[in-house]
């Protein structure tokens, strides 16, 4: 991606974004008493305001975008393997979301052995030992710590409960 | 309350093991996450913050401010042996230090690092106690317009100077102030945002939102290109720094932490430019200055001046005024609304014993960071050493322990996960995060002084210029902006196909 490239991306996203908010979203999900006398005094009047303000913004980016040259360096640093880089970011969107369906029901401490395993295979560590003495081990004592020290009620699970 | 009695109520506050082991502890941890590559001062705050929550209030903000003044300096050590910066304020350390390193004098470059930081940390820290107060018992007058004005002032102002472009800074900043809207009207108590569901009711978990921007992209980094945290760390060398090469460069090393002071205090510059000031200052008047960039120790020294003169002086804006002046003091803000303290003028006031108490443990964190850091520059090897592939999956355990123990409640797990992948594509797309964070802090605030504002002159917009200080803060904002435009217009003119150097 160059400078140009991420200057009109954004700027269109974010007149898409505003055009959105005022049409869609704040009409939709933003509730306003009717007796409001005031407009500036409505909940409604804030997130026009920023909506507004997100569109301008997104004109200036198009614009400034569009000033950019032609011929520009990519701002991010290439890496060896894109197709292996993106599915293991779509490997850690899985374990992320694997996390909020199994923490209520394997509870924290299990959970968390598992997804510093499977994290820790993704990233492709060279050291598999000491991740799997590391996965027990982090999550027992951070346990101990918030449920012992903290008082905080760590979700326990159906198959393991914790002193 | 005197100067004395307010010295002895926060004394009183400290003057006991925790307080002291807190901030130890807090110097050591933000030493040791500063060093580690991959990690960040940033990082390390956000990371130690869930564990201030079963404390008292003062000792968990020593914990918070220690890892802050440690991290500072930890950065520095990478940056100077393995060329890699631990906080983006020592990328000015390494011009001079890793060549240092290169010659084998890692070691002198290391101590002399060490030296200005505690200089410029014992500066910052004065620099604190004498002006926090004096401004908080200015801001006394302030009421709802001079608030909003004050609060824009900075919002444009961090916006225009965190990244590499004012566009890109504001589009972050109106993020964060749209994502703040979520939850119960201020005024009405109606729904904004929330889609019935009770746990958007309250707006969105600030402590999941900033693990989740500081934290989670660093993981997500990290799977993206699992080898980029990879170097070769320099052997120390067998000289070390003299005090006559201290006395030396001790003109740079005040001169960068009046530097790093002045733009500290200034919310949101943060202290990379004052680094990078500070050493080109110390290179413009220094006798040695064709040895810049090749190794010369005075500029190590005005590098590091610059950067440390920041870390207290970020704090005057953050106590005197409630305004977070950089992403760790925006941390550090979370840690005083969690222990139900509202940082701003009526805190010198209301919780004076807490103030002084913070001041007193700054003075003494300069003392803990010499210490420590003289321990971690021969240890840093070992913490080079941590594999990063086993570091992270162990980040990613403790965000999701440290962000669930808030509220003790999942769904702040997957907010935090949702604004790691937020933090990610705004890397990813060279936005900076620091504007949408204080504006996610600071904008329940902007909106309720302008309503409060409104409120108390019948919907008169007149009353945002009412006097001279909201007209200051209207023309610091103005002025801001047109010199940021004007820095943008000339990057144009002078390096059309460089866009990412461009202030737009």
């Amino acid at each position: 991606m160059t400078g140009r490239q991420v200057q009109l991306r954004l700027g269109i996203g974010a007149l898409v974004a505003a055009l959105f908010l005022a049409f869609f979203a704040i009409p939709q999900w933003v509730s306003s008493p009717s007796n409001v006398g005031n407009v500036i005094l409505s909940p409604l009047f804030w997130p026009y305001a920023l909506a507004g303000f997100t569109g301008l913004t997104g004109c200036g980016l198009v614009f400034s975008g569009l000033r950019l040259g032609r011929i520009a360096e990519p701002l991010n640093e290439a890496i060896d393997d894109p197709g292996a880089a993106w599915l293991r970011l779509a490997g850690m969107a899985v374990i992320m979301g694997l996390t909020m369906v199994l923490l209520s029901r394997l509870g924290m401490v299990l959970t968390s052995m598992l997804i510093f395993v499977a994290t820790a295979f993704l990233v492709r560590t060279r050291h598999p030992i000491t991740a799997l003495v590391c996965a027990v081990i982090i999550p027992l004592v951070l346990y101990a710590f918030f449920a012992h020290v903290a008082g905080v009620a760590i979700p326990q699970g159906d198959f393991l409960r914790l002193p | 309350m005197s100067f004395l009695d307010s010295i002895a109520a926060g004394l009183s506050l400290v003057g006991n093991i925790e307080s002291f082991l807190a901030l130890f502890l807090g110097v050591a941890i933000g030493v040791i996450g500063g060093a580690i590559p991959g990690m960040s001062a940033t990082m390390a705050v956000a990371l130690t913050l869930p564990f201030t929550f079963a404390m008292q209030p003062i000792t968990g903000i020593l914990l918070l401010l220690g890892v802050y003044k440690g991290g500072i300096f930890g950065g520095s050590i990478p940056a100077i042996l393995i060329k890699t910066p631990g906080t983006p304020a020592s990328s000015a350390t390494i011009l001079d230090g890793y060549p240092m390193a290169e010659k084998g004098e890692a070691g002198r470059a290391l101590g002399m690092a060490l030296w200005a930081s505690c200089t410029a940390d014992v500066i910052s820290n004065l620099s604190l106690i004498l002006f926090a107060g004096w401004l908080a018992s200015f801001a006394l007058s302030f009421g709802p317009p001079e608030f909003f004005t004050l609060i824009l002032f900075s919002l444009t102002i961090i916006a225009g100077v965190s990244g590499d472009s004012l566009l890109r800074g504001a589009l972050s900043a109106l993020l964060g102030l749209l994502l703040a809207t979520i939850g119960l009207d201020l005024v009405y108590g109606t729904n904004r945002f929330t889609f019935g569901d009770p746990n958007m009711m309250g707006g969105l978990n600030f402590i999941a939102g900033l693990i989740g921007l500081f934290a989670i992209p660093e993981i997500l980094a990290m799977v993206w290109h699992p080898t980029a945290h990879v170097g070769k760390a320099r052997s120390l060398g067998k000289n070390w720094v003299t005090f006559a090469e201290y006395r030396r460069s001790f003109k740079s090393i005040v001169r960068g932490s009046f530097i790093g002071v002045f733009l500290g205090s200034i919310p949101g510059i943060g202290a990379a430019p004052s680094a990078f000031l500070s050493y080109s200052e110390a290179r413009r008047t220094s006798k040695n200055r064709e040895n810049f960039g090749k190794g010369e120790f005075e500029g190590v020294a005005a590098a590091e001046a610059g950067n440390n003169g920041v870390a207290g002086a970020t704090l005057i804006p953050l106590l005197a005024l409630g305004v977070p002046g950089d992403v760790i003091t925006a941390i550090i803000i979370g840690a005083f609304m969690i222990h139900g303290l509202q940082p701003g003028p009526m805190m010198f006031i209301l919780n004076v014993d807490i103030i002084y108490g913070l001041f007193i443990g700054l003075i003494v964190s300069s003392a803990f960071l010499f210490l420590i850091g003289t321990v971690a520059i021969r240890g840093f090897k070992y913490v080079a050493d941590i594999p990063k592939r086993i570091l992270i999956p162990a980040v990613l355990v403790l965000c999701i322990y440290g962000v669930f123990a808030v509220n003790n409640n999942i769904f702040d797990v997957g907010v935090m996960f949702v604004m790691g992948w937020v933090g990610f594509m705004m890397v990813r797309y060279h936005i900076p995060a620091a504007p949408f964070l204080i504006a996610f802090i600071l904008g329940p605030l902007l909106e309720d002084n302008f309503r409060q504002s409104m409120l108390m002159s019948g919907s008169d917009p007149s009353i945002l210029v009412r006097g001279p200080i909201t007209w200051f803060f209207w023309a610091m904002t103005l002025l801001t902006i047109i010199a940021i435009v004007r820095a943008g217009v000339r990057a144009v003119k002078g390096n059309p196909v460089m866009p990412q150097d461009v202030k737009d």
